[in-house]
């Protein structure tokens, strides 16, 4: 069976985004647009090339260049109808000149505002966009540790990363909470994390419809254990007054507001705080079968893809204050 | 993976060497070698033995950015490479015209007389497309097969 032809919900799946969006319209337009592609979206990489130089080129090609944010002329929407791939095959793709990745993608690192000398822990980095976005905005200054577990992942990260410029970073192979606790043990510290977790997928359907097929609930718990163990462990390496950043790429809550709960009721010196995005976030939810949050997990932000006409995407900010 | 991080002394023997081949001065930030022939930019802050502590903690994939190859006496610059030092690059330099650039990011040798021997810079217009190597009636291609232009519809 063609994942690219199931267009439906699992059933429990439909019930629980329900729950989530309550509103009939609201539901509905969640549906339409589970339809629909994603935008042609990129990011210039700053490294190599101005927004405005690569405007220029892209024009040239005969691409119209849309760039919806007015603070980040670097978030480019190419609004021609390409072929498929066509992104991947340009030129200036292949000169590292910019990054194709989906805007919900580069809210994290939007959130994270890396600044030039921080050091700064990617712990599950591997494709790279954010890391290469973290890079970008560092100027290759300060330091980038860019971790992932598997290899095959790794190989691209290294090739993205390579495509792209990044000289700051260095590139680690391990399990995320057991590297974790083996860089605490040799007294590192990071003024920032971004903690971008493994998850189920949930906001990818757009773009990834083989996550119709591949959904269940069994995961989503299996997922929230490592999120909670991942989510501690990087903690323990923020300095004083260090951020992290949490995101995936769900809706679900025992993935997302359930480990925010977690941390903040875990450590008594780590604070939530609100993020401020150039799209449409609501809040995160604080009651979810049975269970209620502690009320500051609200400061999370949920993008769903029918505000937005980005994938589904979740992410909150911490703050590390004593 | 062995990474090494080059003394002064032997930074400024790929600086010199550089400097014979492209007229370039300085390579920003330290040099990092893996194995015995790729060098990769590292402008990275950690100090060395951070980076040592690292290697005991977990397995390091790969450090900062591969931008030249040691090939004999003499060094073989990557996209990045050229890219990363096109300020500093004064000699060595073969430019080509759009359709050659687009052969070349094809990964086809460009057959053509030239005066230049050895590794040269590629260049197009404002953009460096690594390095070639130069012989009586062609240039052989480096680019790899990752960052080929495959064949587009016009």
């Amino acid at each position: 069976m063609s994942a690219k032809k199931i267009q439906e919900l699992k059933p429990l799946l439909a019930e629980r985004m329900k729950k989530l969006l309550p509103d009939k319209n609201d539901f509905s337009s969640f549906l339409e647009i589970l339809k629909k592609p994603t935008q042609n979206s990129i990011r210039v990489n700053k490294l190599k090339i101005s927004s405005e130089e690569l405007k220029f080129r892209l024009e040239k090609k005969g691409w119209t260049i849309n760039q919806p944010f007015k603070n980040h002329p670097e978030i480019m929407i190419i609004e021609n109808e390409l072929s498929p791939g066509e992104l991947g095959r340009s030129l200036e793709h292949l000169f590292g000149y910019y990054y194709v990745q989906e805007i919900a993608s580069m809210l994290p690192v939007l959130t994270l505002k890396p600044k030039h000398h921080e050091a700064i822990l990617d712990l599950c980095a591997a494709p790279g966009s954010k890391t290469t976005q973290i890079a970008s905005e560092m100027k290759n200054t300060g330091t980038i540790i860019a971790n992932d577990v598997n290899i095959g992942r790794i190989s691209i990260l290294a090739a993205n990363l390579e495509r792209c410029g990044v000289s700051d970073a260095i590139i680690t192979r391990k399990q995320g909470f057991e590297f974790c606790r083996k860089l605490k043990e040799h007294g590192f510290s990071f003024d920032k994390v971004l903690l971008d977790a493994p998850c189920s997928g949930e906001g990818t359907l757009r773009s990834s419809p083989a996550t119709y097929l591949m959904w269940n609930i069994k995961s989503i718990k299996n997922l929230s254990n490592i999120q909670k163990s991942l989510i501690k462990s990087a903690i323990e390496l923020l300095k004083p007054n260090g951020e992290l950043v949490y995101s995936t790429c769900t809706h679900a809550p025992e993935e997302n507001e359930e480990v925010i709960d977690f941390a903040l009721k875990k450590f008594e010196n780590i604070k939530i705080e609100s993020v401020k995005l150039p799209v449409k976030c609501r809040e995160g939810v604080a009651n979810w079968e049975n269970k209620t949050y502690v009320s500051d997990v609200k400061k999370s932000c949920r993008i769903y893809p029918q505000d937005n006409n980005t994938e589904g995407f979740f992410l909150a900010k911490l703050r590390k204050v004593k | 993976m062995a990474i090494k991080i080059l003394a002064e002394q032997e930074k400024a023997w790929i600086e010199k060497q550089l400097n014979e081949q492209f007229g370039i001065k300085k390579i920003p930030g330290k040099i990092a070698m893996i194995g015995k022939e790729k060098l990769f930019f590292f402008t990275g802050e950690f100090e060395d033995i951070k980076i040592r502590k690292l290697e005991q903690i977990a397995p390091v994939e790969k450090i900062g950015c591969y931008f030249a190859k040691i090939i004999g006496d003499n060094i073989k610059l990557t996209i990045e490479g050229t890219q990363r030092l096109k300020e500093q690059i004064t000699t060595g330099v073969f430019e080509i015209n759009e359709q050659q650039a687009e052969e070349w990011m094809k990964g086809r040798e460009l057959n053509l007389k030239t005066e230049l021997r050895g590794f040269v810079a590629i260049k197009h217009n404002a953009d460096f497309l690594g390095c070639g190597k130069a012989s009586e009636n062609k240039i052989t291609n480096f680019i790899p097969k990752s960052r080929r232009l495959k064949n587009r519809e016009k």
